[in-house]
């Protein structure tokens, strides 16, 4: 096993706090896609997180300003220092190894969680409500003002591991003068580890940890936390949806409709880069497009699309899964797709290496937008298409992270603004997977983290 | 028990000191005449000799030759505990108690005590755990299983070794398995808070000099700083037991959270009928390594797929044995894993270090909970 100049790669993850870094005495083996063993992570028990959550509790508050500087440092540091040893190029390494991604996949990545941090001042300078101050010395207190206060010390992030973008949302709670204690996937552990030793160097020494547990230890996180962004499935939504201190990051089941008032294949494109764009394997990707009309404009729809998307299939990125977690997901597609047309390639698990795969497109369209495999979201470009009609409502988009609504009925697009089941509508020719910093992805963290307390001197 | 134109069996009189027993297959071999002779067995072994496929009169000559017996264990949950009586040790051998195993994997199975080898075997493990605080009069905070579980009638016996007072809080730990499998983890994180609260309160108002608990306890004292620090100018001794303790925490407990107390380990099962005893000597690898009573009773540690030896310093499954004229207990192969460690000089069978819980035993969920 080499690096691309060579050297042997080998990857160590340890626990970090203020305290520095501590190899746990327990720990698993680190894996490529593959199965090859590539070094260690730790994991380190239930007393280790209480103590050092003990310690975060009571982490100095920096003033903003502070934070802010010391993010975009951190920024700095993230992208070009090395750390602990650790150059840019082997982390690009380690990440597109792991992650089953191209370099250059990995690379724009960490580029875009660099501009997250550089941008906080402007995004959080739109985040913070508008009559709300964060220093007393602020002249408007003297008048009587809304102080934007945090809701805890601390914060507690169970992260995934499906791509690194997932942690260019939890460094704004360092911003906000939370202290923050990361659990990292043990599929991608290394931009945490990055971000934590860059976050350090740059000044949040005692307010920042990382923190590799096994399942059971992660709960202690939560519990230890006075709030907490927890990635996972719908098992990991539906087991703290009573709990308001949690917020959960779970599946997007986003989707896309195109109303008749369109013609859809002036849309190809957009549709096949949500679909397919991210690797498929982001929460924004389009898990289903609902198409106005009758099944047959449906099937239309999918045999182009399905088209489209082996087109473009073939200068894009594929995601590189193990080979057994690939036919899994190819029979579990057979099983939960009965009864849908299928459009494009059937064999849809290609081997590459041994032991390696990738997934091809899938595009079925089922019989009417009620069906419950809509919301069957997974970590490859795969949709379901279904017919759908404006005068039928809007309960088959319910439930989702992003509607991308290719409609000039802005009548339709504000009943989906007006939907609390839906996070954001993208209105026009966007893809689900549009992104800008300073837009929410799913509410502004800090309508999780903060709120506003009256404040007059 | 000698009498006239009957086997000598003096060999099989337990020695505190371990000096005795100098050739263990020698008193193997005097054991299978004990067990398996009518006048000495226990209904159970003359009853169950008759399924073997071989003689252990015969054919059971060594340590090695043990391996033939299969694990019995899993019929002591229903057999009636006078069937567990050799009728060697007389008419009316003095019983301390019967014990019941935890529950971990299935139904209790139930263990005689008696009180000849109870207290032998005690005086070895002070002994070999000495502490230098027997006699002193200091009191015993007992957080422990009662009832049914050897433990807590341990503690009764340390208590009286050191002189002092027993202050005792219980635990059902078969209540916390049955809350585990239900998934009720806020009852379970409730009723650990409750035995922490109770444990307090005897800290706070009680000279406390020795701490005997387990794990979680532990863990759940060191973070709270107000116990801490209470623990830190009352108590002389911690031991813990019933549970896995993972390494990180055991060192994080000795090198941060209670510097300069002792904090020692006991390793134990009902099927044993004591406790494995942690070295005193710190190991190179920096686990708690585990000795048992050797050879009244022995550990191997094997692949469980082959139920051959793993290697030195591997990781592999339990087999424990107890092997004595008051109980013969053989091939146990136990819920736990540990990594294999030679036994000291002169000892049959090895020690175990990092003992860990399996996660799947006998097709049964294996539950840990708190003991």
């Amino acid at each position: 096993m080499s690096t691309t100049d060579g050297a042997p790669l080998s990857a160590h993850v340890d626990a970090i706090t203020d305290a520095g870094e501590y190899l746990a005495r327990s720990s698993k083996p680190l894996r490529l896609p593959d199965g090859r063993e590539i070094g260690a992570i730790s994991e380190v028990p239930r007393l280790y997180v209480t103590r050092a959550f003990a310690r975060l509790a009571h982490a100095p508050v920096l003033p903003y300003a502070t934070r802010l500087e010391m993010l975009a440092k951190a920024a700095d540091l993230f992208e070009n220092a090395v750390l602990e040893g650790q150059s840019i190029d082997d982390y690009l390494d380690l990440v597109g190894l792991c992650a089953g991604v191209p370099r250059a996949v990995a690379q724009a990545s960490i580029a875009a969680i660099a501009r997250t941090l550089r941008a906080l001042p402007d995004t959080l300078a739109q985040e913070i409500p508008r009559g709300a101050v964060t220093s007393l010395d602020d002249p408007r207190v003297r008048e009587g003002a809304a102080y934007w206060a945090r809701q805890g010390r601390t914060l507690a992030v169970l992260a995934s591991g499906n791509t690194p973008g997932v942690h260019g949302l939890w460094p704004s709670a360092l911003a906000l003068g939370y202290a923050v204690a990361v659990r990292p996937s043990s599929r991608e552990p290394f931009t945490p580890q990055r971000l934590v030793r860059a976050f350090r160097e740059a000044g949040f020494t005692s307010h920042v940890a990382l923190l590799p547990t096994d399942h059971e230890v992660a709960d202690v996180l939560v519990e230890q936390a006075d709030r907490a962004l927890v990635y996972g499935g719908q098992s990991v939504v539906d087991k703290y949806a009573a709990d308001p201190a949690v917020l959960t990051q779970g599946p997007g089941r986003s989707k896309t409709v195109i109303t008749d008032d369109v013609d859809w294949r002036a849309h190809l494109d957009t549709v096949a880069a949500s679909v397919a764009g991210l690797g498929g394997v982001a929460c924004t990707c389009t898990t289903a497009v609902l198409v106005e009309g009758d099944r047959a404009r449906a099937e239309e729809f999918g045999a182009a699309l399905a088209e489209r998307l082996a087109e473009s299939e073939a200068g894009e990125h594929r995601t590189e899964l193990p080979l057994v977690t690939a036919r899994q997901l190819a029979q579990y597609v057979e099983r939960v797709g009965q009864g849908t047309t299928a459009h494009g390639r059937t064999d849809i698990v290609e081997t590459v290496a041994p032991d390696t795969a990738v997934l091809h497109p899938v595009v079925r369209v089922a019989a009417d937008a009620k069906a419950p495999v809509l919301g069957v979201e997974l970590p490859f470009p795969c949709v379901w298409i279904a017919p759908f009609s404006r005068a039928d409502g809007i309960a088959p988009l319910v439930g989702s992270l992003v509607v991308a609504a290719i409609t000039e009925d802005m009548e339709f697009a504000q009943r989906l603004l007006d939907e609390p089941g839906i996070a954001n509508v993208y209105v026009g020719a966007h893809t689900t997977t549009w992104m800008k910093a300073g837009v929410p992805h799913d509410g502004y963290l800090s309508e999780h983290l903060m709120r506003t307390k009256g404040v007059i001197r | 028990m000698s009498v006239p134109g009957a086997p000598d069996w003096s060999i099989l009189d337990i020695d505190p000191l371990q000096q005795t027993v100098t050739d263990a297959d020698a008193y193997v071999r005097t054991l299978m005449q004990w067990h398996f002779g009518t006048e000495t067995g226990s209904p159970f072994w003359l009853r169950r000799r008759a399924d073997l496929d071989f003689d252990p009169l015969t054919d059971v000559k060594t340590v090695e030759d043990l391996a033939q017996f299969p694990n019995v264990v899993d019929e002591f949950r229903d057999i009636a505990a006078e069937d567990l009586v050799p009728r060697g040790l007389g008419d009316s051998p003095k019983i301390a108690a019967v014990f019941e195993s935890g529950g971990t994997t299935g139904r209790p199975k139930r263990f005689v005590m008696f009180e000849d080898w109870f207290t032998r075997y005690l005086a070895w493990a002070g002994r070999k755990a000495a502490s230098g605080l027997g006699g002193s009069g200091i009191n015993l905070l007992a957080t422990t299983p009662s009832g049914p579980h050897m433990i807590g009638e341990v503690t009764v016996r340390q208590s009286h070794a050191l002189g002092g007072k027993r202050f005792t809080i219980d635990i059902d730990p078969r209540w916390v398995k049955k809350l585990i499998e239900r998934g009720q983890t806020d009852e379970l994180r409730a009723y650990v808070d409750h035995l922490v609260d109770q444990t307090a309160d005897i800290l706070v108002t009680q000279d406390v000099g020795m701490i005997q608990t387990i794990p979680i306890l532990l863990t759940k004292i060191a973070e709270r700083p107000e116990l801490v620090d209470l623990v830190r100018s009352k108590v002389k001794r911690i031991a813990w037991g019933g549970a896995h303790m993972d390494p990180d925490t055991r060192a994080i407990l000795r090198e941060e959270v209670f510097p300069g107390i002792p904090i020692v380990g006991g390793y134990g099962s009902t099927t044993i009928l004591s406790v494995a005893v942690e070295r005193k000597e710190e190991q190179p690898s920096g686990l708690a390594t585990f000795d048992p009573f050797s050879p009244y009773v022995f550990f191997r540690v094997v692949d469980p797929d082959t139920g051959r030896p793993v290697a030195h310093g591997e990781r592999g499954q339990i087999v424990m044995n107890h092997i004595t004229k008051f109980a013969f207990i053989p091939n146990n192969l136990e819920r736990d894993t540990a990594i294999r460690v030679p036994a000291e000089d002169g000892h049959i069978g090895d020690a175990v270090a990092d003992v860990a819980p399996v996660k799947s035993f006998d097709g049964t969920n294996v539950t840990e909970g708190v003991y």
